[in-house]
């Protein structure tokens, strides 16, 4: 058996969202077509146009013990719940195996309003909600409050974020990166959220109605997290076992950084690959939970892309449970997917509610040959059920789990991967601001044919992915067409992702008002945005990610993009690491206490490499800087909790130890490091004294952020990007590349020559 | 044209919308190849132009050519605009 074939099922199931506190009152509620859209609590929506949401009427503190974020608060409700039906003791050996992989869309929104709401009264924010803003936090915190020492990772594409989080699960498993994984996805409610689909005009006045009178969303919150298990390891503990899940599609519109495709293209190519990957038909899709928003645009596209792709299935069900548990955003894909397992388990459609006779009328019409399943439950047998999300950025994932286990059609055969380009945007000494700035001027993105209409679009962090993107586009010499769009993806690691704009709005809206939110600014507030606008201007059309988690974000997504060309979903990836640097990340900063004197100097910038296989490389010539020999990322889980960012020596040498075992080099063969020391001393005292007791003092060490700053994550995707350099200019014969992040999480990338 | 509303619509385009104000002028086409807008910028248009001037443009029926260029939307706002 390949390594790509490894079963995964799935054996745990956690849920909390307006229907219900656990995965079985929220299934039963569903079947009931029971909704938990109210007026909304939270907060005072009296002068907006819509009052509508589907909150979980439980606080923080009925939730979980102890103070976090609500988003966070929420997936470890649903992360408890998992750990407990799968059967999994937590304070056994079994612990140190479990990664955590959580998606959310708009992270510590909660604590960014708290925060901002005490700036803008001028007062100093509290430090506690400021280390609670960004994605980057949410998975170490769930994986320290259950002791769960796996890999972790923070998707944040949006409204496919939960989806994606499975996915990636699952590819962690089969490219043996573990064996169980907690997966989902988490949000809260939030102003930010609210005002920002208010000013886009997308909320529905009423309780939303999908595939029906498709006049906008519902937001709702929640969690949804499930065990994702390779099946050896779950039948060596004896769990129990819903199901399989076979196989993921992840694609890209490349269209509109909100609306998607009309033609309904990206969504059927989405479909297509998890349908094709999975090794089964399309005729074979009992049931498919559609990602069903009630949008017009949405609904439209999306029933044409069912329609169309499931032409010869004569035999297909489809609801939207968003009628009922409202639009959970990032946690949107694992809620849905909680509800899939179980139509899938107990034989029961969940519909779609609110449709009166009329409607129904119309739905006749509008459904075509879709089983459409309105108002009341339906029984069936399922033997493969699908479900889809479809997220801002133009961001697709499609899953697809089954009754019994499939042969995949996940045949790529084993290849060496390359790096064949790179680009890099770096910033530059300001003496008056003491940090580090990039040259944006609008004449650069003009080289590279960027109109002036579309770079107006773009946040700043946007702006630098785009043209540190366009740079390792050029120098690899890769040019997108028709006949490799598909074949082309894209992985983005990140550590603050778009604060900037995320604060900013948030600041907007506590001054001026949750109706007056900036439906211009606030597409630009999802992490993703950046890499939406990359597949946009490039019309790479393949895989899109993009992870938070903490500065090693640079070197996760090299690896993360190496597995999508594993599985043979890609040829070629581009792989990015980006951070920037404005008044607001200063503040920040400042404010967490970590520039200044004796501090880190903030810096900013994208990098992008291009990791191409070997078949792909030839084909085209491509010159070949280095070859990715191995990576590994190890979590800490024995140092203080409260330290998310804390120095493990075992961790670190686990991370460079696996590296290069996967490499098969020695640690006495190892040329140069490229590390993550930033100048503040106990963390360069820290690295060296590590490397030292594993390679011994005479191993060269090069650190780029007294030159360049501490650009977090486009600093470690600089780290690897120069070793590669390095080794093409003949500087070294190999190398590493090594970081860690929030989360406690350890990262190692080893290259050698091409 | 009343210039004074013009450039207050100039104004609030330039830092709503982040159009390069050298780019800008009164007849430039706003949703054409000129400038690029797209249905997300006409929502903020809506509401720039209420906050500036309390009409609701939306609400007293503008259509897709009213938002052709600054001209035609100061025009509209004339039209529309209670003194």
């Amino acid at each position: 058996m390949l390594m790509n074939e490894k079963r995964c099922v799935i054996t745990g199931l956690g849920l909390v969202c307006a229907i219900g506190d656990d995965a079985n009152e929220c299934f039963e509620s569903a079947l009931e077509g029971k909704s938990g859209i109210a007026d909304v609590k939270s907060f005072d929506t009296s002068a907006c146009y819509s009052h509508k949401g589907a909150e979980v009427l439980k606080s923080n503190e009925e939730l979980v013990d102890g103070r976090y974020d609500r988003t966070t608060a929420l997936g470890i409700k649903a992360a408890g719940e998992a750990i407990k039906d799968a059967g999994l003791d937590m304070e056994s050996d079994v612990s140190s195996e479990v990664g955590v992989i959580l998606g959310s869309c708009i992270a510590g929104a909660a604590c960014v309003e708290k925060y901002y709401n005490s700036k803008v009264k001028g007062e100093k924010g509290d430090i506690e909600d400021l280390k609670a803003m960004p994605a980057s936090a949410i998975s170490g915190n769930v994986a320290d409050y259950y002791n769960a020492g796996g890999i972790t990772a923070n998707i944040v594409n949006a409204c496919a974020a939960g989806t994606l989080s499975l996915a990636l699960a699952v590819d962690m498993i089969r490219g043996g990166k573990g064996d169980i994984f907690l997966a989902g996805g988490c949000d809260s409610f939030s102003s930010l959220a609210y005002a920002g689909f208010h000013a886009l005009r997308a909320l529905a006045p009423s309780d939303c109605s999908p595939f029906n009178h498709s006049d906008g969303i519902t937001l709702g919150e929640g969690a949804g997290v499930l065990v994702v298990e390779s099946y050896e390891h779950a039948v060596k503990r004896g769990a129990k076992i819903y199901c399989d899940v076979l196989s993921t599609g992840v694609s890209s519109d490349a269209y509109h950084i909100t609306a998607p495709r009309p033609d309904g293209q990206g969504q059927m190519s989405v479909i297509s690959r998890a349908v094709k990957n999975s090794g089964i038909k399309f005729s074979d899709i009992d049931y498919v939970n559609a990602h069903g928003t009630g949008t017009a645009k949405n609904d439209e596209s999306e029933f044409l892309s069912l329609n169309t792709v499931f032409a010869e299935n004569n035999d297909l069900s489809v609801s939207s449970t968003k009628s009922m548990t409202g639009h959970c955003l990032g946690a949107a894909g694992a809620v849905e997917a909680v509800l899939t397992v179980k139509a899938l388990k107990e034989g029961k459609i969940p519909p779609t509610t609110g449709y009166s006779d009329e409607d129904l009328e119309v739905l006749k019409e509008k459904a075509g040959h879709i089983n459409f399943v309105a108002n009341k439950p339906v029984e069936r047998d399922i033997k493969y059920a699908m479900s889809n999300s479809f997220a801002f950025g133009g961001n697709n994932a499609s899953i697809v789990f089954a009754k019994d286990p499939n042969t995949l059609n996940l045949t790529c055969p084993k290849q060496e991967l390359y790096v064949t380009g790179i680009g890099m945007v770096t910033g530059e000494y300001n003496d008056e601001t003491k940090n580090y700035k990039a040259n944006l001027e609008t004449e650069v993105f003009k080289s590279y044919g960027v109109k002036s209409a579309f770079l107006r679009k773009l946040d700043r962090l946007s702006q630098i992915q785009l043209l540190s993107g366009l740079k390792a586009l050029e120098d690899s010499g890769l040019e997108v067409t028709p006949e490799n769009e598909g074949a082309i993806g894209i992985c983005i690691g990140t550590t603050d992702g778009p604060m900037t704009e995320i604060a900013n709005f948030q600041k907007g809206i506590i001054k001026d008002g949750i109706d007056k939110g900036s439906a211009f600014a606030f597409p630009n507030t999802v992490y993703n945005a950046a890499g939406g606008y990359l597949s946009i201007a490039t019309g790479i059309k393949g895989y899109n990610v993009t992870i938070a988690n903490g500065f090693q974000s640079g070197l996760q997504s090299i690896c993360a993009a190496s597995g999508a060309i594993m599985f043979g979903y890609e040829d070629i990836m581009l792989a990015s690491g980006t951070d920037e640097c404005t008044d607001i990340d200063d503040e920040i900063y400042a404010d967490l206490g970590l520039t200044g004197e004796g501090g880190m100097k903030l810096g900013e910038g994208s990098v992008t490499c291009v990791i191409e296989k070997d078949s792909s490389a030839a084909a085209r010539g491509a010159k070949r800087y280095a070859k990715i020999a191995g990576f590994s990322s190890a979590r800490d889980t024995s140092g203080n909790r409260l330290d998310n960012s804390r120095l493990s020596e075992e961790s670190l040498t686990k991370a460079i130890v696996n590296a290069l075992k996967k490499g098969g080099i020695d640690a006495s063969d190892v040329k140069c490091i490229y590390g993550f020391g930033n100048g503040v001393s106990a963390i360069d005292d820290f690295e060296m004294s590590v490397y030292k007791k594993i390679f011994g003092d005479s191993i060269e060490v090069k650190l780029i952020k007294k030159e360049l700053g501490e650009a977090r994550a486009a600093s470690s995707s600089m780290q690897f990007a120069m070793l590669a350099k390095d080794i093409y200019e003949g500087k070294v014969a190999n190398g590493l590349a090594v970081s860690f992040g929030t989360s406690a999480l350890y990262s190692a990338v080893l290259l050698t020559k091409a | 044209m009343n210039t004074e509303i013009a450039e207050k619509i100039k104004g609030m385009l330039v830092e709503r919308l982040r159009i390069p104000e050298d780019e800008l002028e009164y007849d430039s086409e706003l949703f054409g190849d000129d400038i690029g807008l797209d249905s997300i910028d006409s929502i903020e248009i809506i509401v720039g132009i209420e906050a500036l001037f309390g009409v609701d443009i939306s609400g007293a029926g503008a259509k897709k050519e009213d938002f052709r260029s600054i001209e035609t939307l100061t025009a509209f706002v004339e039209a529309h605009k209670e003194d």
